[in-house]
């Protein structure tokens, strides 16, 4: 017996529980914050343990007043703003820290809570990986708990009665989630605009090309897309992933023009349609990757007049497009000559001895074959490839590396050869991409991460118009062939462990790690209103609209609903021993109609006794059915089948 | 508002409700849910959630989403299976004196799994709280403080829940016509009872008491503990029972008309304070009010009896 006295729901422990969960659910922010935000969050949650533990009384509103002030104005000094992705999670990691502090009864603790569930969804704005998913999936799970524990009220519940319930209700409530995540309509692009820098800090290709940045782009392992072909990989060598074409140059930088004029597909020779579809990680800039050249172009998007394929909008979100590509080609003979000249342009004063190379090359002999034949020879004889080279003279970059220190990296090379080729009359260019890629072989799927960023060049010829020289292939044609790990040997700790394991078993996890990624973005993270009528096609039905979602939602909810109730009242049936009294009560009540009502004070064996003497014809029955009840009832405990036999014989049973 | 709603709603629903007889099972339909002001609080929130998710695109948000909404629905089942079929007794309610704080119990009992946090409540007051487990009961006892004269009766009770997540508040009601007896409150300075009311027979009879000791006898059941000889029986004398005498001085009447004071309340509590200390003092003590006569007795029932009598004492109009 236990009388529990009115709420106390603010028991130190549930008060513990809250601030652990608050520290869970913040700890992924707090990696990305600035210091003083994890301090600020420190400090506030020891204070509330401390007040809690102390019995002390919560800060005065002025002091919550002046800490809000303080934090806001600290916020805005941090980011020179308040808008904006880091700008609201360091607000709303404040704020809640602060309502925690002043959180005096069940209803703050209840705010508190439900601000957890924000800051669980402000953490899948920055990441939404595999780890964190599980990560929060545990945070939910405690901040359920702590709600269990508040409501648990009179006494502060263990560890297990709090998790236990919590784990329960998460658990029933799986089936209704993926149901809900499936059958839920999806909209097509956002209710109102993303702030500017919602994806902000990823890396990528950039609009310009100075010798050393894509070097430090080699050096990280992020993934730029994943591309599946339905009909088999290409050959390596073709894997050329045009980006961003730059015929502009100053000396040093190569960049992209502002404006250009749209392209067409106007290929005089076509051959080797390859299809194909491309996963892009969002990069905010506006062009697509495809293989050179595009044979077609993706919704909402257009080619431009270099064959580079840009959307209308930066790519905020991961997008998966359809593509083809001819892979032997011809393109730009009939490019104007105003385009010619454009890309002919260089800085006399810069890079002279390059400059003056290029010239004597051309008085040599004019044919432009003859020319990238001299210019790959000197490229191939006391050059290196590397991604750590020597910093190059800041007024004459081309002319320190090939001339000084003939260490280099895709970059210089394409850029001293293009300004080669300009020096010497023919019309050149510097393209950027993506060059090979990994192939997992547990789905053939292609992973180009951002160390396969690669720039080459392409120059026109009167008679082949735009063709494709790639300089790096002069100086490392492992590069080309092998991509860039077997070029330069692996880059980090990780990626040489694997390397060293050959395809063992690192390298069969880290793939099956991706595949199991790949799948996680395209069905999970990747699942937009494309997907969801993918989905529905696959399964039969071609055309799904919101109102069909909708109904097979309710559907889902009723069964999938039913189900958990039933699960429950099974669960909840009263024990055998219940049974068998309601057996009992049914006999005496047959019993009582034929004239032998049972008193309330006699028990089962007087009752044998009085109705065995009243009517012996049926004392045998009557006997049988009472030793079974007094064995169920009271003994060591019936089985299923003695039950059964139990409730026969009584619904059998016909008084005489 | 919405609490008024659901007042006028359950009483609506309850518009003649008539005393039921022990026990009750809280079947289905005497079960009632509604969602709580922190269960339309989660909905909002919810909604927060899942315009987020939408325009920012996050998938793991519509889970997170969706696996809180499920979870909301999931939890109104547990709420109400929390309160189903819970079967539900009086305990014993003891009478009091005025002023005392009175204890109403109800005996809550599941006949499957644990329930927590069940709690009950009369109409206006605060709850309690108890955790019912198998198999004894457990006791909702519920105090009411600062009782009146006469019979407090405990009225609807309304038993709840919120557990497991307080989204939603599942309740039934029980009326057992629960009483208790509040005798007045004995008026500790009233003095003596007056002597003239003692019948003329002056001379001291023994009769049994509890003020000398007089001798042992055989143990008869309802013999109170504390006058069992237990040194006798660790003698291995057998079960005695100490027998004490007191000297009667003859019968005792307390009259209503005795009792100087100014009003009702007060004659009665100085006549409540004559009764326990005549029971006391072990005199036989008669009680007189006015269209109500107690023979002279004395013992546990006869006081009882007495003081009932002056409990439920109705001015006559």
């Amino acid at each position: 017996m236990s009388t529990l006295a009115g709420p106390a729901q603010l028991d130190v422990r549930n008060i513990w529980w809250l601030l652990a969960a608050f520290a869970f659910v913040v700890a992924p922010h707090l990696l990305r914050l600035p210091y003083w935000i994890a301090i600020f969050f420190g400090v506030v949650i020891g204070w509330r343990a401390w007040i809690s533990w102390s019995a002390l009384r919560a800060p005065p509103r002025w002091l919550m007043w002046g800490l809000t002030i303080a934090a806001t104005i600290g916020t805005y000094l941090t980011y020179g703003r308040i808008f904006g992705r880091e700008g609201w999670s360091t607000l709303l990691i404040i704020m809640s820290a602060l309502k925690l502090l002043e959180s005096r009864d069940q209803r703050d603790i209840v705010v508190c809570v439900y601000l957890g569930f924000f800051l669980v969804m402000l953490n899948f704005l920055f990441s939404q990986t595999i780890p964190l998913g599980i990560y929060m999936l545990v945070c939910v799970w405690v901040f359920v708990g702590v709600l269990v524990g508040f409501n648990h009220v009179g006494r502060a519940p263990t560890m297990s009665e709090r998790l236990k319930p919590a784990g329960e209700l998460l658990v029933q409530a799986l089936p209704l989630m993926v149901a809900f995540f499936i059958l839920f309509p999806r909209a097509q692009g956002p209710l109102w605009a993303l702030p500017r820098d919602t994806r902000a800090g990823q890396t990528g290709l950039s609009e310009t090309m100075t010798p050393g940045n894509i070097a430090n782009l080699i050096k990280s392992d992020a993934l730029a897309f994943r591309v599946t072909f339905p009909d088999g990989l290409p050959p390596y060598q073709s894997l050329y992933w045009r980006g961003p074409v730059m015929p502009n140059f100053d000396g040093a930088t190569w960049s992209m023009p502002q404006h250009l004029a749209q392209g067409r597909f106007n290929y005089p020779r076509r051959e080797r349609p390859t299809r194909y579809s491309v996963t892009l990680e969002p990069h905010q800039k506006t062009w697509l990757f495809a293989l050179d050249v595009p044979g077609e172009l993706p919704p909402r998007s257009n080619i431009l007049s270099d064959q580079t394929i840009r959307t209308y909008r930066p790519i905020e979100q991961r997008m998966r497009y359809d593509m083809m590509s001819y892979l032997r080609y011809q393109y730009g003979h009939d490019t104007s000559t105003y385009q010619r000249d454009l890309n002919l342009r260089f800085d006399e004063t810069r890079n002279p001895r390059t400059v003056a190379l290029g010239r004597q090359w051309a008085r040599e002999n004019p044919d432009p074959r003859a020319i990238v034949t001299k210019a790959s020879r000197l490229l191939s004889s006391g050059f290196t490839y590397t991604l750590e080279p020597p910093l190059l003279d800041r007024l004459h970059p081309y002319d320190d590396f090939l001339f000084n220190s003939k260490q280099g990296f895709c970059e210089h090379y394409s850029g001293s050869f293009a300004l080669l080729m300009r020096a010497a009359g023919i019309p050149a260019r510097v393209v950027t991409g993506y060059q090979g890629g990994e192939v997992n072989p547990l789905n053939n799927e292609l992973i180009v991460r951002q160390a396969d960023a690669h720039a080459w060049t392409e120059i026109w010829i009167a008679a082949e118009g735009w063709v494709r020289i790639d300089p790096t292939a002069a100086v490392s044609p492992l590069r080309v062939e092998g991509g860039v790990n077997a070029a330069l040997g692996p880059i980090g700790v990780i990626p040489s462990l694997i390397a060293a394991d050959g395809l063992g078993l690192l390298a069969n996890l880290r793939f099956a790690w991706q595949f199991v990624n790949s799948h996680w973005d395209a069905w999970v993270v990747g699942y937009n209103m494309d997907r969801q009528r993918q989905f529905f096609s696959q399964l039969g039905f071609p055309t799904v609209d919101w109102r069909t979602l909708g109904f097979w939602l309710l559907v889902a909810t009723f069964v999938l609903g039913s189900i958990v109730s039933l699960g429950l009242l099974v669960r909840d049936r009263p024990p055998r021993r219940e049974a068998s009294l309601t057996a009992w009560n049914r006999f005496c009540a047959k019993l009582a109609r034929a004239g032998l009502a049972r008193a309330p004070h006699e028990g089962p064996l007087d009752f044998l006794a009085r109705v065995q003497a009243a009517r012996p014809q049926m004392a045998a029955e009557v006997e049988e059915i009472t030793r079974r009840y007094i064995e169920a009832r009271y003994g060591g405990g019936a089985s299923r089948d003695d039950l059964r036999e139990l409730r026969r014989r009584v619904k059998e049973f016909r008084p005489a | 508002m919405f609490a008024n709603l659901r007042h006028s709603i359950s009483e609506w629903i309850f518009r003649a409700h008539v005393p039921e007889a022990p026990p009750v099972t809280l079947v289905q339909r005497r079960i009632f849910i509604l969602p709580t002001k922190h269960g339309w609080f989660f909905a909002f929130t919810l909604l927060v959630l899942l315009v987020s998710s939408i325009n920012y695109s996050l998938s793991l948000g519509f889970l997170l989403t969706f696996l809180l909404a499920g979870m909301a629905g999931v939890a109104m089942l547990h709420t109400w299976r929390n309160l189903a079929h819970l079967k539900l007794r009086p305990g014993r309610c003891d009478p009091v004196f005025a002023g005392e704080e009175v204890h109403f119990t109800l005996l809550a009992e599941t006949p499957s799994q644990t329930r927590i946090a069940i709690a009950a409540r009369r109409t206006g007051q605060p709850p309690v709280y108890a955790d019912v487990r198998q198999p004894e009961p457990a006791a909702l006892v519920m105090a009411a403080g600062g009782a009146r004269r006469g019979l407090l009766k405990c009225g609807r009770v309304e038993v709840f829940t919120r557990y497991p997540l307080g989204f939603f508040h599942a309740w039934s009601y029980v009326d057992f016509d629960l009483s208790v007896i509040v005798y007045p409150k004995p008026d500790h300075a009233a003095g003596a009872p007056p002597q003239h009311s003692r019948s003329e027979s002056e001379e001291g009879i023994p009769v049994p008491g509890d003020e000398d000791f007089n001798m042992l006898r055989s143990y008869r059941p309802g013999d109170p503990p504390k006058l069992i000889a237990w040194k006798a029986l660790a003698r291995e004398q057998g079960l005695l029972t100490k027998e004490f005498s007191a000297t009667a001085s003859a019968e005792l009447w307390l009259d209503f008309a005795d009792a100087h004071a100014t009003d009702l309340e007060s004659r009665l509590s100085i006549l409540c304070q004559w009764v326990l200390q005549s029971e006391r003092f072990g005199q036989s003590y008669g009680l007189r009010l006015p269209g109500l006569t107690i023979r002279p007795a004395r013992g546990e029932a006869h006081r009882t009896r007495c003081l009932e009598a002056l409990a439920l004492y109705q001015a006559p109009a």
